[in-house]
C-alpha cells in the first residue's frame, strides 16, 4: 500500500503573455477611472508630508535663531506674544517606489503569485506614471536585485513590462535586509508599495518599520495563493520549505489542517493589524481576484491616489 | 465460548510470530514518506507546537494502519482455532459414532415392508442420536468395513455430520471390529468423557467380540514364569497387542436389523491338476443360517456357460460341502457359483453371498523348441503334457535354420548337451541341460566326477515337490552364481551351484549342469516335475498361485516381470479404476468388492503384466445376518445410547472471516483518504 512520493505540482514560469494587448487596455480602463473617479484635480500631483516651502498651511512651531523672518506669523505674536514661525506644506513630484517580492515562495501558486505582484506592479505603475509621478520597481528576496530608475511618463510603461519580464526570482525572503538597503540607496522620500507574500521567517515589522522611520510612506499589499490557505495533502508527509529547503516530517490530519488555516489568518491579521496601528494602507488578495478589480479597489480605498 | 483448536498451539504461535515480523516490515517500508513542498514552513512548525500536547494520540494515529493489520492477523489466526459460542459445559463428551457398513448391512430386512436396507436404519438411527447431541459434544464419525475409516474429525458442527453420514454407503467386505474399535479408543484416548456408539447388526466374529478388555492392560496380572504344571498363558506384550483397551471408555450399541433367513456361499475355490493342466476341481461350501430348513439350487457356470446344476436342501444351520471333480472342457478361466431360491421358497435378504467368483490359473499352452540329438528320455517327458506343442531339431539343424531365419516364434527352447553361440530373440525362454564352453548362460567354474544334489531350492517354482538326493550323476558341471544379479541356484553338491536360473528383462533362462547321459534321473519322478515346473516358470503358470481371495483383507499378488513398476491399475467389477502399490513384483491389493478384479502393469504406455483376481465375502460371521439386539464386548453387555436433547451451538469463524473484511475496507478507505499511509 505504500504510495511513491509526490512533490507538489509546480506551475511553469512563462512571462510571455503576461502584458499583452489586453493587459495594457485594462491599464488604460484603470487610468481613465483613476482620474474620473478619484482625482478632481487637472494635475494629479501628490503632495508629500513635508515641510517646506508651498503655499499651503501646515502647522506652527517655535521661533529658533536663524529662522527667516518672513515666515514669522505676526498676528499669533500680537495676540499671545510669543514668536512662532508658520509651516507649509511642500510641494513636489511624488516618487513612487514598487518593492516586488521576487523569493522563491512567490514562485508558487496557480497562477504564480509573482506573476500576479508583476501584474500589479505593472498596474501600479502605468498608473503613477500617468499621474505624472515618478515610479520605479525594486525587486528584492534576500536583498535588492536589478532595479528599473525611477522615471516618469507614461510613455515607458513598455520598459517597465521589458523589466518585469526579466526579473529573475530565487532566493529566501529578507524584507529587513531588503528595506535597509533600499534606504540607503533611495534617499528621496515617496511612496514604497510593497508587494509580496510577506513569508518572512524573521517577521515584517522592522522591515516596514525601518521605511516608516526613515520617511518613506509604506503601502502594503499582501499576496497569497488560495492553496496555502487550504492544503489538499493528507497523511504521513516531509514538509520542505522551499526557500529555505529545512523539512519537517508531520502527520497531516483534518485538525491540523484546520489548525494550519487559523494559524495562517492569524498571521494575516497580524500583518493587518499591525499596518493599521501605524496608519499604513494594506491590502490582502489571492491570485484568484482578477488584478484590475484590486487596483480598482485600491483606488477606491485611497491611499495610492490623492 | 470453546476452542476446539484444530491446529496446534505451536503451530499458530509461529504462524503469529512470522506474520507479525512481516506484517512490521511491511509497515516499516511502507512509512516512505511523500515530500510536499509548501511556501512557508514558519506556520507549520507554528501549529506543531501547539499541537505537541496531543502527540501520543498522533502517534497512535500514526499506527493506525499498523493496528489494523495486526488485528486482522489476529482475528483470522483466532478464526482458525474454530471458536464457538455456548460455553464450556461440565458434560461435554468426546463421542466416535462407529457407523458399520459391512457387506450385512446390505440385508434388505427394515422398514414396515421389509424392503429397506440395514445401512438406511443405521443412518437414521445415527440422524436421531445426532439430534440429541449436547452443544458441546465432540463427535468423530468412523465408518466400518474391512477397515476403520475415520470420515471426519472430532467437531459439534451437525450439519456437517449430515452431510458426511448420507456419504457412507454399505461395502462388500465383512466388519473389521477389532480395527474399528481401537482406531476409536486412540482417537479418545486423554479426551474427556469418551464414548463410542457402535451401530450396527451385531454381525462380528467372536474373536473380535472377545478382544475388548475394560480393565487397564498395564493393570493386568502377568504370567508366572515357570509354570511347569501350569497351562503356559500368553505374555504380557502378546495380550497388549492383541486385545483392545477399552478402560474409561462408555462404549454403548444401537442395533439395526431384523431377524431374516440367509443361505450364502461361504467358500468357493478352484485348482487345476498337476498331471492335467486341462482339468480341474472345484470347492464350495454353503451354510444355512436361518433357523428353518432350506432348499436352494445351486448352479455353477464356466463363464457363462452353466456346468452343473443341483438342488439341494440344508437343515437349519447345516453347513455342507461340495466337490466337483474332473472337470474340464470349459474355455473360460472364469468360474461362479450361484445359489438360487427354488419355485416355492422365497429368495434371501442377502443378496451378496449367493454369488462366487473363482478363477482358474491360466493353462497357456506353449511352443517348444527341442534342440538335441535323439533322446526317447527327453522326448518322452515332453509328450505327457498336454499343453506343449514340441518342434524337435537337431543342432545343425537349428544352426541352418537360424542363419537362414526361418526359424519360427518360440515360448522355449531346450538346448540338450549343446550350448550355441546364437540364440532366439528374447522373450523366448532357454532352458540348457549340460551346457559347455564359453556360451554357456553361467560361467562353468569345474566339473564334479560322481557328484550328489545335496541341496535343493526351497523357495524356486523349478524345485517345487524336487527329492533329487539319492540321484546319481557320473559328472557334474559346477556354475559361478552371482546373486546380486539376482541368479539363483537351483541345486548345490556341497557348496557348489550345478543348477542355477536367472531372468533377463522379459526372458527366462535355467541351466542344470547335466545331461541325461551318465545318470538315472531320467528314471525317477523328479524329472517330469523338474521339466514342468520350469515350463511353468517359463510361461508364468503358477501352481501356487492363489486367484481367489477373501474381501476386506489385503493380498500380496505375484505380478511376473513387472521389476521397476511401482504401481498397478486396478480395474473393479463395478468397473471403477484405482491404483494398487506393487514393490518387487508384489501388488498389494485390498478388495472392496465381490466380483472378478483386472490388474494391469504398465511401463511406457505398455502392458506389461497382467492378472485377474476374484473376491469373494467368503465370511460365515458376514452371511449370519441374525442381528444381535444385545452385544456383548469382552464380557461385558452394551448399554443403548441414550437419545438426549440437542443444545445451539454457534460458530463464529464466518462472523470473525467477516469482521476481517470489514477492516480491509476501513484500511482501504483509511488509506485512500489519506489517513492511514
Amino acid at each position: 500500500m505504500a504510495r511513491s512520493a509526490k512533490k507538489s505540482s509546480k506551475v511553469e514560469d512563462d512571462r510571455s503573455s503576461l502584458f499583452d494587448e489586453e493587459f495594457l487596455k485594462k491599464l488604460e480602463y484603470l487610468h481613465m477611472v483613476s482620474r474620473k473617479t478619484f482625482v478632481g484635480q487637472n494635475r494629479a500631483d501628490r503632495r508629500m508630508r513635508k515641510i517646506g516651502s508651498g503655499i499651503e498651511f501646515a502647522d506652527h512651531r517655535k521661533y529658533s535663531t536663524g529662522d527667516d523672518f518672513r515666515y514669522i506669523d505676526w498676528n499669533v505674536y500680537g495676540r499671545i506674544d510669543k514668536l512662532l514661525l508658520r509651516l507649509f506644506e511642500e510641494e513636489e513630484d511624488l516618487h513612487i517606489y514598487i518593492l516586488l517580492d521576487a523569493s522563491k515562495s512567490m514562485l508558487i501558486g496557480e497562477p504564480l503569485k509573482l506573476h500576479y505582484a508583476m501584474q500589479m506592479a505593472a498596474a501600479l505603475t502605468y498608473v503613477g506614471l500617468a499621474n505624472l509621478d515618478r515610479v520605479g520597481i525594486i525587486p528584492f528576496a534576500e536583498n535588492l536585485g536589478a532595479h528599473l530608475p525611477v522615471a516618469r511618463g507614461k510613455g515607458r510603461i513598455f520598459k517597465v513590462f521589458d523589466f518585469l519580464r526579466g526579473i529573475e526570482a530565487g532566493g529566501p525572503t529578507k524584507l529587513e535586509e531588503a528595506t535597509k538597503s533600499f534606504i540607503h540607496r533611495y534617499k528621496r522620500k515617496g511612496l514604497v508599495v510593497i508587494i509580496s507574500d510577506f513569508y518572512d521567517p524573521s517577521g515584517f515589522e522592522e522591515g516596514i518599520n525601518s521605511l516608516r522611520y526613515n520617511g518613506f510612506e509604506p503601502f502594503v499589499l499582501q499576496i497569497y495563493d488560495e492553496k496555502e490557505v487550504n492544503p489538499s495533502f493528507h497523511g504521513d508527509l516531509t514538509l520542505v520549505d522551499c526557500e529555505t529547503g529545512s523539512s519537517k516530517e508531520i502527520t497531516v490530519s483534518k485538525s491540523l489542517i484546520e489548525a494550519y488555516k487559523r494559524e495562517h489568518e492569524k498571521y494575516c491579521a497580524e500583518l493587518s493589524d499591525f499596518c493599521s496601528s501605524k496608519n499604513i494602507p494594506y491590502f490582502r488578495t489571492h491570485t484568484k481576484i482578477d488584478f484590475d478589480e484590486l487596483v480598482l479597489k485600491i483606488f477606491r480605498l485611497g491611499g495610492f491616489l490623492k | 465460548m470453546n476452542l476446539l483448536a484444530p491446529i496446534a498451539s505451536g503451530t499458530i504461535v509461529t504462524v503469529a510470530a512470522v506474520l507479525a515480523g512481516l506484517l512490521v516490515l511491511a509497515y516499516i517500508l511502507k512509512m516512505r514518506r511523500r515530500r510536499f513542498e509548501v511556501p512557508f514552513s514558519t506556520l507549520w512548525q507554528r501549529v506543531l507546537k501547539e499541537k505537541e500536547a496531543t502527540s501520543l494520540w498522533r502517534h497512535l494515529k500514526r499506527l493506525l494502519s499498523l493496528l489494523l493489520l495486526v488485528t486482522m492477523v489476529g482475528l483470522l489466526l483466532f478464526a482458525a482455532l474454530e471458536p464457538e459460542l455456548g460455553g464450556a459445559r461440565e458434560d461435554a463428551r468426546s463421542i466416535v459414532i462407529i457407523v458399520d457398513a459391512s457387506a450385512s448391512m446390505k440385508t434388505i430386512d427394515e422398514g414396515e415392508d421389509g424392503t429397506k436396507s440395514r445401512m438406511d436404519a443405521a443412518r437414521e438411527q445415527v440422524l436421531l442420536l445426532l439430534d440429541g447431541m449436547n452443544a458441546d459434544d465432540a463427535i468423530m464419525l468412523m465408518r466400518m468395513d474391512g477397515r476403520a475409516t475415520p470420515m471426519s474429525r472430532f467437531h459439534g458442527d451437525l450439519a456437517k455430520h449430515r452431510k458426511t453420514l448420507s456419504t457412507i454407503e454399505a461395502s462388500d467386505t465383512p466388519a473389521n471390529l477389532t480395527a474399528s474399535l481401537s482406531a476409536a479408543a486412540d482417537a479418545l484416548r486423554w479426551r474427556k468423557k469418551p464414548q463410542i456408539l457402535l451401530i450396527g447388526d451385531g454381525a462380528y466374529s467372536e474373536d473380535a467380540l472377545a478382544s475388548a478388555t475394560w480393565e487397564k492392560v498395564a493393570e493386568a496380572a502377568p504370567s508366572p514364569a515357570d509354570g511347569a504344571s501350569e497351562p503356559k498363558e500368553p505374555s504380557f506384550k502378546d495380550k497388549q497387542l492383541a486385545s483392545v483397551d477399552l478402560a474409561g471408555i462408555d462404549v454403548r450399541y444401537q442395533p439395526v436389523g431384523k431377524a431374516a433367513n440367509n443361505v450364502g456361499i461361504i467358500s468357493f475355490n478352484v485348482r487345476r491338476y498337476i498331471s492335467n493342466k486341462l482339468n480341474y476341481e472345484v470347492f464350495i461350501e454353503i451354510q444355512n443360517f436361518s433357523e428353518e430348513p432350506a432348499t436352494r439350487r445351486l448352479v455353477l457356470f464356466n463363464g457363462d456357460s452353466e456346468i452343473d446344476v443341483k438342488t439341494i436342501e440344508l437343515a437349519p444351520g447345516q453347513r455342507i460341502t461340495k466337490i466337483y471333480p474332473d472337470l474340464g472342457g470349459g474355455a473360460e478361466s472364469v468360474l461362479r457359483a450361484r445359489i438360487e431360491s427354488v419355485e416355492d421358497e422365497a429368495s434371501d435378504a442377502f443378496a451378496l453371498d449367493d454369488e462366487a467368483w473363482a478363477l482358474m490359473p491360466e493353462n497357456k499352452r506353449q511352443n517348444v523348441l527341442l534342440v538335441s540329438e535323439d533322446n526317447l528320455y527327453m522326448e518322452g517327458a515332453l509328450l505327457i503334457f498336454d499343453h506343449l506343442e514340441v518342434d524337435k531339431l537337431a543342432p545343425e539343424e537349428y544352426e541352418a535354420a537360424l542363419a537362414a531365419n526361418e526359424l519360427p516364434e518360440y515360448d522355449a527352447v531346450i538346448y540338450h548337451a549343446y550350448t550355441p553361440e546364437n540364440i532366439l530373440p528374447a522373450p523366448t525362454h532357454l532352458l540348457y541341460f549340460n551346457p559347455s564352453g564359453p556360451h554357456s548362460p553361467f560361467p562353468i567354474t569345474g566339473t564334479l566326477n560322481r557328484g550328489r544334489i545335496t541341496q535343493v531350492s526351497e523357495t524356486h517354482p523349478v524345485t517345487r515337490w524336487l527329492e533329487m538326493s539319492d540321484v546319481n550323476f557320473d559328472k557334474l558341471s559346477t556354475f559361478a552364481v552371482d546373486a546380486s544379479a539376482a541368479e539363483v541356484s537351483l541345486f548345490q553338491s556341497i557348496r557348489s551351484s550345478v543348477a542355477a536360473a536367472k531372468k533377463e528383462g522379459r526372458r527366462k533362462v535355467a541351466a542344470f549342469g547335466f545331461g541325461l547321459e551318465g545318470t538315472d534321473v531320467m528314471l525317477r519322478v523328479a524329472f517330469p516335475l523338474m521339466m514342468v515346473n520350469t515350463l511353468d516358470w517359463f510361461a508364468g503358470a503358477d501352481s501356487d498361485l492363489i486367484t481367489t481371495y477373501t474381501t476386506g483383507r489385503p493380498a500380496r499378488v505375484p505380478l511376473d516381470g513387472t521389476y521397476g513398476i511401482s504401481e498397478v491399475l486396478v480395474t473393479t467389477p463395478s468397473g471403477a479404476n484405482q491404483k494398487a502399490p506393487l514393490r518387487e513384483g508384489y501388488a498389494t491389493f485390498f478388495a472392496a468388492e465381490v466380483g472378478v478384479h483386472q490388474l494391469v502393469a504398465r511401463q511406457g504406455g505398455e502392458d506389461v503384466a497382467e492378472i485377474q483376481l476374484a473376491a469373494n465375502l467368503s465370511s460365515a460371521s458376514e452371511s449370519d445376518i441374525e442381528p444381535s439386539a444385545e452385544l456383548s464386548l469382552g464380557g461385558k453387555k452394551l448399554d443403548a445410547p441414550v437419545i438426549g436433547s440437542a443444545t445451539p451451538r454457534q460458530s463464529l469463524w464466518i462472523y470473525l472471516c467477516l469482521m476481517v473484511l470489514f477492516l480491509l475496507i476501513v484500511e482501504w478507505y483509511t488509506f485512500n483518504r489519506r489517513i492511514t499511509v
